[in-house]
């Protein structure tokens, strides 16, 4: 009992650490130009597949079929390769989002960029559908596929290693989002851009980054969980849908509430499917919806107080 | 009317190229489009009217389509006719939880919400037993016809029949008071709710109008195919059904027909491949998004409002002296106390906008609030109109207590506001601005406007000569058909009056009306509240123009740091030794209670 109960816990952290990855992400562009990526769960599958794809091609003849990738192609420094690769393209690709999707958009009534980044993804799964197909693919875990016992509790380390990352880069951001120029520059363009760039602040190229820093998350976070389930090009809805939930959860304006969110979320998650697995979605969702209905603004976040 | 015989001969088209076309691949075309214009004129009340975003209508698809497949095959054996009905009604019904988020959360959190319930609806009509898994659910009973299954034709005529049915139903609910409100709902809640539209109510309404339709959709699925699995719940189908009404044109009445028929065609000539029909899906959205934002409907009206085209006017006309604004039969005598405001308090954190506020109002006079920028006056107009809810204290109409009561329901008691920083509809014409505001006096329900009753029309009739009237009364008449946001500042100032006149108040409260006026129009304002007050309508005006606050008011209250520190006629105020101080910072202003330090450490 006690070895299910840790096995759960540490599974929740591991997925709850990807949650928590990618609502920072959202938190990212949404604090800094009040928008999102409506598309970031294609993002995620995408990420995933170019991290399968490089492996393959980093790994010539050793490492099997593209569809049933063998351990040894992950092996020798070559995963992380993939992942950095898979985040840098994503982020490139989160320039374009931002430049064909929410630029045009933003700021304006009837928020068309929830439409346009929901086209844009569309776009973007169709064409990794005709590039790679519908099926799913396994990504193999650098650390191989066997089993740490812990207390009773079997644990694979990719989940370990997953949680590691995550937390090392929600830290890595968080100090930037903190304590540097930069950080500060990002919290004044979310509060008023035209007053941002009046101060000197280069308002287009902050947005821009703050893109393409999201995207590369996603992108990351598709390589990191493709091991533990299996890369598929609809896998992201549903990450990135819990991902939201756990940033308004927490408050999509307050980063340190949508890591808090994030891994309220996995562990929230693994705990209802020790009890009934097929339900844990709609269970999630559910308390989501109680949660919103309660305090609309998150667990931290403010209320935004509309001036009459 | 006319427009009533131009769907109908489009319809009549329709049917007749069912009854002539054999091929069976053509007549499902037609039948998928008559579904999916099902689904696009529901949404586009969702969508086009009320703004609001919803992208999980593949959920209430489901609705509808398990819920007759689940009534004809249990153990409950339903008549295929009943259990369309039934399934419309679990379909509004689940329209209403859709649309219970809605009321709490706002922008990307609820359309996030939306999505997800458009998800956890796939993910339940996959996995759970009871609606058969990937399976799905075989031997769904169709409709019948004297005994007999409908024949594909008939299916047909049967889906152009409940279009054209649906079409002209929601023409009358829309172009009268039910359109109006969900329109404002999309401009301004803040306003929709001053102006007496139920806003959460009407909500729900649009939720549950697309949501009936999208059920009646995918019931009619279910029955046509006599099956249905989980493959039919997609989220491509929730952004499909978006992309119908975007495409076709949001909130034009031929949009969603435009639409149907367009991406139907579109879709069946690319669904032999999946990848391009996504890719296509996609490329169309953003195409929409970025060349035309009012949908092909936007476009083809573009193209005929070209050929007229006129010169608006910019100008005022003369204000009919002679007009009477519209009034509530159960006016107040003059003289008698209306409002009693006694001992409000209100604090945002640290800042504490009203402190221990007492306010007592006459009928028949003008009022003024007057005091320093901050001292709370917009406050004490937001807790008396519903928008703010004091801390404590209480607050009487006409005996009544009104702390707690919703901005729209203190409307409907008579009290009618400005606001300090516009908040007009500005797509919206004038007239339908201050048609917006006769929506609470107008009495047609739900129903008789859906279905176009005599009551519905006679209402409308009246209420737009009320409009007409008040439209006179401020010389606003020439300018009724522009869009209030065209006009220039001075005139959408009086734009937004006439609309809360409209409301037929006891007592209106206006927010610095004058703000952003020149002399002259200060000077005209002058004489319009004047007027107003001598049609029996008590005024409480905040105000900074002091030779018009000075005219014109019967009593003044200064408030300072939340608090009252005089009052009485304008001459007393003047003379009042706090009144100057608290302006001009006199050396007195170290006595004058309360001081500024302690608005900090409460």
């Amino acid at each position: 009992m006690l070895a299910t109960l840790l096995q759960a816990l540490v599974s929740g952290l591991a997925i709850g650490g990807v949650y928590a990855l990618l609502a920072l992400s959202f938190s990212i562009t949404f604090t800094t130009t009040r928008t999102l990526n409506f598309a970031q769960g294609e993002f995620i599958g995408v990420g995933a597949f170019l991290g399968v794809t490089l492996l393959y091609l980093l790994a010539p003849g050793e490492g099997g079929s593209f569809s049933a990738l063998a351990p040894v192609a992950a092996e020798g420094g070559r995963y992380p390769v993939a992942a950095a690769a898979a985040g840098a393209a994503l982020g490139a690709l989160g320039l374009l989002l931002f430049l064909a999707a929410i630029r045009p958009f933003a700021g304006k009534p009837g928020m068309s960029w929830v439409m346009s980044t929901i086209g844009f993804g569309i776009i973007l799964q169709s064409l990794g559908l005709a590039v790679w197909g519908p099926a799913p693919v396994n990504m193999p875990s650098p650390f191989g596929d066997g089993v740490i016992r812990l207390g009773g509790a079997g644990v694979r380390p990719q989940e370990v290693a997953v949680l590691v990352v995550a937390v090392l880069l929600m830290l890595a951001l968080d100090i930037t989002l903190r304590r540097t120029r930069l950080g500060k520059a990002m919290r004044a363009v979310a509060h008023d851009p035209a007053v941002a760039a009046l101060m000197g602040i280069p308002v287009t190229a902050i947005m821009l980054g703050a893109f393409a820093l999201s995207s590369a998350l996603a992108g990351l976070g598709g390589v990191l969980v493709a091991p533990i389930a299996s890369a598929s090009l609809f896998m992201g809805m549903g990450i990135a849908l819990k991902a939201f939930s756990g940033a308004i959860l927490g408050g999509l304006d307050n980063p340190r509430g949508c890591i808090f969110g994030g891994f309220a979320l996995g562990l929230l998650e693994s705990g209802v499917a020790l009890w009934q697995a097929q339900w844990r979605e709609i269970a999630v969702f559910l308390i989501i919806i109680l949660v919103l209905a309660i305090r609309p603004n998150g667990i931290f976040g403010r209320r935004a107080l509309d001036k009459v | 009317m006319r427009h009533a015989l131009l769907a109908t001969a489009v319809a009549g088209l329709a049917a007749l190229a069912a009854a002539v076309l054999e091929n069976d691949f053509y007549l499902r075309i037609l039948f998928n489009i008559g579904i999916y214009f099902l689904c696009a004129a529901g949404m586009n009340v969702l969508l086009g009217f009320a703004g609001q975003k919803s992208l999980g209508q593949a959920g209430l698809f489901a609705a509808g389509a398990y819920g007759a497949a689940l009534l004809t095959t249990s153990a409950l054996d339903l008549g295929p006719w009943l259990a369309l009905l039934l399934a419309v009604g679990i379909a509004a019904g689940c329209g209403v939880l859709i649309a219970v988020p809605s009321l709490r959360v706002r922008g990307p959190s609820l359309a996030m919400v939306t999505l997800a319930f458009g998800i956890v609806t796939e993910k339940l009509v996959t996995e759970a037993e009871i609606f058969g898994g990937a399976m799905g659910i075989y031997a769904i009973k169709p409709l019948t016809f004297a005994g007999v299954p409908l024949e594909m034709v008939q299916w047909v005529w049967l889906v152009v029949a409940l279009g054209l049915g649906l079409h002209l139903l929601l023409r009358n609910l829309l172009t009268g008071r039910y359109g109006r409100a969900f329109l404002s709902l999309q401009a301004d809640e803040v306003a929709a709710a001053a102006v007496g539209v139920a806003v959460h109510r009407t909500k729900v309404l649009a939720f549950v109008i697309a949501a009936a339709t999208c059920g009646l959709a995918g019931a009619l699925v279910a029955q046509q195919n006599q099956y249905i699995n989980s493959d039919f719940i997609t989220f491509h189908l929730s952004i499909f059904i978006l992309l119908l009404v975007l495409f076709g044109g949001a909130g034009s009445f031929a949009g969603p027909l435009l639409g149907a028929v367009t991406l139907t065609v579109v879709s069946a000539l690319v669904a032999r491949w999946a990848w391009i029909e996504h890719f296509v899906q996609g490329a169309l959205l953003l195409f929409a998004l970025y060349v035309m934002p009012k949908g092909l409907a936007g476009v083809l009206g573009g193209l005929l409002r070209r050929a007229r085209g006129a010169e608006a006017p910019r100008r005022a006309g003369v204000p009919g002296l002679d007009a009477v604004l519209p009034r509530r039969p159960d006016a107040p005598a003059p003289g008698t106390s209306l409002l009693e405001a006694s001992r409000l308090n209100k604090a945002y954190g640290g800042v504490r906008p009203a402190r221990e506020i007492s306010l007592s109002l006459e009928a028949g006079q003008i009022h003024a609030l007057i005091g320093p920028n901050g001292a709370g006056k917009s406050t004490l107009i937001n807790m008396l109109s519903g928008v703010v809810r004091p801390d404590s204290g209480r607050i009487a109409f006409r005996g009544q207590a009104l702390e707690g009561v919703a901005p729209h329901a203190v409307c409907a008691r008579g009290i009618a506001r400005t606001f300090q920083n516009l908040r007009l509809f500005r797509e919206l014409s004038v007239r339908d601005n201050v048609l917006l505001g006769q929506h609470a006096r107008m009495r047609n329900g739900f129903w008789s406007s859906l279905l176009g009753l005599p009551p519905a029309w006679r209402a409308e009739r009246a209420a737009a000569a009320r409009v007409e009237e008040i439209l006179r009364f401020l010389g606003l008449a020439a300018l009724a058909g522009q869009p209030a946001g065209a006009l220039p500042y001075g005139l959408q100032r009086r734009v937004e009056l006439a609309r809360a006149l409209a409301t037929e108040p006891h007592l209106l409260l206006l927010d610095e009306p004058a703000a952003g006026l020149n002399p002259q129009e200060t000077a005209e304002l002058g004489q319009l509240l004047l007027r107003i007050r001598a049609q029996g309508i008590t005024l409480l005006l905040v105000e900074h123009h002091m030779d018009l606050v000075m005219g014109i008011s019967d009593h003044v209250t200064v408030l300072d740091y939340g608090a009252v520190i005089a009052e009485g006629t304008p001459a007393q105020v003047q003379a009042d030794p706090r009144v100057m101080a608290a302006y001009l910072g006199t050396e007195e202003a170290a006595e004058a209670p309360p001081a500024p330090r302690l608005a900090v450490g409460a």
